[in-house]
């Protein structure tokens, strides 16, 4: 147990940079590690002493069976998912959460294996409520991202999949303002204006491509959001079901009530037999 | 001496699975649109590639898969149609035209080929476009984009395709959704070729530079 704590340290006290996030990093993953002391020894130890060469197997073959995406435009962060959990070709939960609220100004979608996902932004919420409390001011989503890509950098190589993106909204008096941040298992931390995540993300990315723009209102940019889920989740076959639609600005983050995307498609085809039917008695 | 020329080095066939070709049919016809980037693994062989293959001149092949297998089975496709026309004094169907492309590559399942082409056409029957691959496929539809950038281009099709375009709208369409997949595809670019497709044939309607094009949509933004 106390190598698997030195192992810990050292790997952090390496990372520049990361001075007033460091005790509460520490602290964290040593606390977590009294959880599940055997766990993580097993993880560690697998990455450490596993077999020369030999790849660790990744849970899915190709990008992971969602569609989420995340955008910032002058309203604040707009962030969308479908609500499809699959577990290859089981649609294991039609109505599952995929983007999580951390905190009054801080949601971040999930990508990856739902279990994973799920504890690691339980936990990313609890550091980011002892960071207030010691500090007295919130972190910002650049220091959210960083906490939980180191905390996730210790799993590298092994099983864990997480792809997140974390939209905030930071009231700090040098940088305020809307802020989006990409988090992968593997260790990327990207800053950005437009993400979108998932085996999904190619349909959804071409809507966003022609749409997104940083004077869009509300309205429109919740508009874009929908359609290029709704495009995401009619092409790909590990995309479905509903689509949620959540909304970061100043005053914290607002839900849009959940919409089966069903309707959507029945909607469109009538409304498309509609002008079908008028061009024939035209002619 | 024979043994040894057997095991030669493997030589590395150019392949265009990097790519965007896709087809639509709308009222007035069929849209084509495709890049025009070669890539060999991460080179960039050629940015000016014609993927487009004037089968004759009321039908068109588009290649995407091994360069060679495509013009080559296209060209012998083009053989065939003309014979079929010399012998029965009227022009080959659409359907007919993608039977016989995929019968001949079907011979040589498994042995290596690799094709994807939409065949399209104006026929009898109005617009058709069917999509055949090495593998055996042979599928009718209204909809098709093949190649690496295919899964941008659908976004964009879909959210923009309905049965009542003009001709100047659905080539937008088209021209658009090759432009956002040579935008975020690594291995699809050039430039965009557009082709339609009516009852009077086809017509090579515009060929843009995509970085031109984003000029343009920049500005429109």
């Amino acid at each position: 147990m106390r190598q698997g704590v030195v192992y810990i340290n050292t790997n952090f006290s390496s990372v520049s940079g990361f001075d007033a996030e460091r005790d509460s990093m520490r602290t964290c993953l040593l606390t977590f590690e009294c959880c599940c002391v055997c766990d993580i020894q097993k993880l560690l130890g697998r990455r450490s002493h596993g077999s020369a060469g030999s790849p660790v197997p990744l849970p899915f073959p190709m990008a992971h069976g969602t569609t989420t995406l995340a955008f910032v435009f002058q309203g604040g962060v707009l962030a969308a998912a479908d609500t499809r959990s699959s577990c290859s070709g089981l649609v294991a939960c039609p109505a599952s959460q995929k983007i999580l609220p951390i905190h009054s100004h801080l949601v971040g979608t999930t990508s990856g294996t739902s279990a994973d996902c799920a504890l690691w932004k339980r936990i990313l919420s609890r550091e980011l409520r002892l960071y207030q409390l010691r500090n007295g001011r919130r972190l910002s989503t650049s220091g959210a991202a960083k906490l939980l890509s180191h905390m996730l950098h210790p799993f590298k190589g092994t099983e864990l999949c997480v792809a997140a993106t974390l939209c905030g909204w930071d009231d700090h008096t040098s940088l305020s303002g809307p802020s989006l941040f990409y988090v992968c298992s593997d260790g990327s931390r990207l800053q950005g204006t437009l993400f979108s995540v998932g085996s999904g993300s190619p349909y959804a990315y071409s809507i966003l491509d022609q749409g997104v723009q940083w004077g869009l209102t509300v309205a429109e940019a919740t508009s874009i959001a929908r359609e290029a889920v709704y495009r995401a989740t009619h092409r790909d076959a590990y995309s479905g079901n509903c689509v949620d639609v959540y909304h970061v600005t100043s005053q914290g983050w607002t839900r849009r009530t959940r919409e089966d995307l069903k309707e959507e498609y029945y909607r469109e085809k009538e409304s498309r037999r509609q002008t079908h039917e008028a061009e024939k008695k035209m002619l | 001496m024979f043994i040894k020329q057997f095991h030669t080095a493997e030589r590395k066939i150019e392949f265009l699975h990097g790519t965007t070709t896709l087809a639509f049919k709308f009222e007035h016809g069929v849209i084509v649109a495709v890049d025009s980037r070669a890539t060999a693994g991460s080179y960039i062989a050629s940015q000016t590639v014609k993927k487009v293959i004037e089968i004759n001149p009321y039908l068109l092949g588009t290649m995407a898969g091994g360069a060679a297998d495509c013009s080559f089975w296209e060209r012998l496709l083009a053989r065939q149609c003309r014979i079929y026309e010399l012998r029965n004094k009227e022009r080959i169907s659409v359907a007919a035209a993608s039977k016989l492309l995929a019968n001949m590559v079907y011979q040589y399942k498994g042995m290596g080929l690799s094709m994807g082409t939409m065949v399209c056409g104006w026929d009898k029957r109005g617009p058709g476009l069917y999509y055949v691959d090495s593998e055996g496929n042979r599928v009718c539809g209204d909809l098709f984009a093949v190649g690496s950038g295919s899964m941008y281009a659908y976004g964009v099709m879909d959210s923009g395709l309905r049965q009542d375009l003009t001709v100047d709208e659905a080539c937008e369409l088209g021209r658009r959704a090759i432009y956002q997949a040579t935008f975020r595809d690594a291995y699809s670019g050039g430039q965009v070729n557009l082709y339609h497709v009516h009852s009077g044939g086809w017509t090579r309607i515009s060929q843009e530079d995509v970085l031109m094009l984003h000029q343009k949509y920049r500005d429109q933004a």
